[in-house]
């Protein structure tokens, strides 16, 4: 799939880097100190020389220099000159960036570089941050190991305290803790996918992937109030945290999923959101 | 606008985009054949609608006896009705299922515990989308092999927004008093099976066909009486 979008994504995703490139130029030719506008270079943009000799830079300006290796604090961009064109920008290209010589790093270096743009992409979407407005454009580098840990851990802690509570033979627990997950993880899994598919059926501009990552990356509230819930037995206590993180999940997911669509349709493409976070919201409390 | 490929490339896989604005070009023409059975954008016809024509649309299902339902949708028929309202009414059948079993247990012995049951969820998604999907279709090949014109997605629209009425009556399902929920379920059960009913009629009014519209009647009461039997016992 990924793949398949690279071709067409190419043009217009140049003139979208050019953009960039330009507000680079003008950044560092204007006011040096300034730090970049949006955010730490993604991978794919270390590709950048290759890409300027397009037809859209032909202007004024000299010829842009390679981002500042400043900016790029939680993620190794390559001091290796451009990299063979060929291979790596169509993996470039599909925004899944990894440094063009990955292949000899040790898998640590991996592994750190995987969570560190899952903190990053984490910060970009629940916490407040400046870019809430259109996070479409913020959460490019998106992945998908984030929320695939966020709901296998959500459906965990579901059925480990479905678990903790029951007193019963052996094979109706398992029967009723496997039950609990899958239900979990199938609505979870399901849910995000179907939301997608609705805000493309409503007739919304969205990237498959991306939302996906992003819905998943709203389940982090959600997970923290698991969390809480599983700690303590309170009955009022469960019912204020799983609200407070409701209200917080829904309010991560608001911006992308209101801009995506006409606004006389916003109310129905929030909805399901909405129907989905209330019904996990349940199930946390519910369950146990 | 330019940077969403999936609208564009996804199973076309080919070309560059222009920078135009070429999506809205394909959502005018959807691929014919197995191509667009595939493409998501040829279902975009049947969710083209706004957040009023939904409530407004929602309002009119709860008025058993007007019948004009068909010539409100005629122009666009929306399937966005059928699937949130369905799902809407499994998360409620599932989770106020378990609220009321509880609440009357307690009434009977108060040292009873809150269990959850997951299997309500099961029941309830296997019950309400079968039955919004399998009835309207075995109508639409009814009407069909009767001879009568019929279309299949205003059908799942009607039968979608026929089951609205029983989201609102789950919340007054709460109380535990059995005699008002029966009363409760009943009313909401022939709100519901008028709805369908004399819509139904008023569609098939050339050709002569009572006993269909019947049968629509008492196939929306046992779902009532079905989610009373099974989820609010």
């Amino acid at each position: 799939m990924s793949h398949s979008d690279t071709v067409p994504l190419h043009q217009s995703s140049q003139s979208d880097i050019d953009e960039i490139e330009n507000l680079i130029n003008a950044s560092v030719q204007s006011a040096p100190a300034r730090v970049l506008p949006a955010r730490p270079p993604s991978p794919p943009r270390a590709s950048i020389p290759v890409v300027s000799s397009s037809p859209f830079i032909q202007s004024n300006l000299p010829p842009p220099p390679p981002p500042p290796p400043s900016t790029s604090s939680n993620q190794k961009v390559p001091s290796a000159p451009a990299p063979p064109p060929l291979p790596t920008s169509s993996i470039a290209g599909s925004g899944f960036g990894p440094a063009p010589n990955t292949l000899t790093e040790p898998v640590w270096d991996t592994i750190k570089r995987d969570l560190s743009r899952i903190v990053s992409n984490l910060k970009l979407v629940v916490f407040p941050n400046p870019y809430r407005e259109d996070p479409g454009k913020a959460l490019r580098d998106w992945d998908l190991w984030g929320p695939f840990f966020f709901i296998v851990f959500l459906g965990l802690a579901l059925s480990w305290s479905a678990s903790v509570k029951k007193v019963s033979t052996d094979t109706v627990l398992f029967n009723l803790q496997s039950e609990v997950f899958a239900v979990a993880f199938a609505l979870l899994a399901a849910g995000a996918v179907i939301l997608t598919l609705n805000v493309l059926l409503l007739g919304g501009h969205i990237i498959f992937f991306q939302s996906l990552s992003l819905l998943g990356y709203c389940l982090f509230p959600l997970d923290v109030g698991a969390i809480i819930c599983m700690l303590n037995d309170n009955v009022i206590l469960k019912i204020i945290v799983v609200c407070v993180t409701l209200a917080w999940s829904s309010w991560a997911a608001y911006p992308f999923m209101s801009s995506a669509v006409n606004p006389r349709r916003k109310a129905l493409a929030l909805y399901p959101v909405f129907l989905m976070y209330v019904s996990v919201g349940f199930l946390i409390i519910a369950i146990d | 606008m330019q940077t969403f490929p999936p609208n564009n490339g996804g199973e076309r896989g080919r070309g560059y985009q222009t920078l135009g604005s070429p999506t809205e070009g394909f959502e005018q023409q959807p691929a014919n054949g197995w191509k667009g059975v595939f493409n998501i954008l040829s279902y975009t016809q049947y969710f083209n609608v706004d957040t009023d024509v939904v409530l407004n649309r929602l309002i009119s299902s709860l008025n058993p006896i007007a019948g004009d339902f068909f010539s409100k949708i005629d122009a666009n028929p929306d399937l966005y009705g059928l699937i949130w309202i369905s799902t809407t009414l499994v998360f409620v059948l599932a989770s106020f299922g378990n609220c009321a079993t509880y609440l009357m247990e307690k009434r009977s012995d108060s040292t009873t515990s809150w269990s959850f049951d997951v299997n309500y969820v099961n029941v309830a998604a296997g019950s309400v989308y079968g039955y919004a999907i399998v009835v309207p279709l075995a109508f639409f090949f009814l009407l069909q092999y009767l001879g009568a014109n019929a279309s299949l997605v205003r059908f799942w629209c009607l039968w979608g927004y026929s089951l609205f009425v029983f989201i609102l009556a789950s919340f007054l399902l709460l109380i535990p008093v059995e005699i008002l929920r029966w009363i409760i379920i009943i009313l909401a059960g022939a709100a519901s099976a008028c709805f369908v009913a004399l819509n139904l009629r008023s569609y098939t009014e050339g050709s002569n066909l009572p006993l269909m519209v019947v049968a629509a009647f008492f196939l929306q009461m046992a779902l009532a009486i079905f989610i009373k039997v099974w989820f609010f016992p």
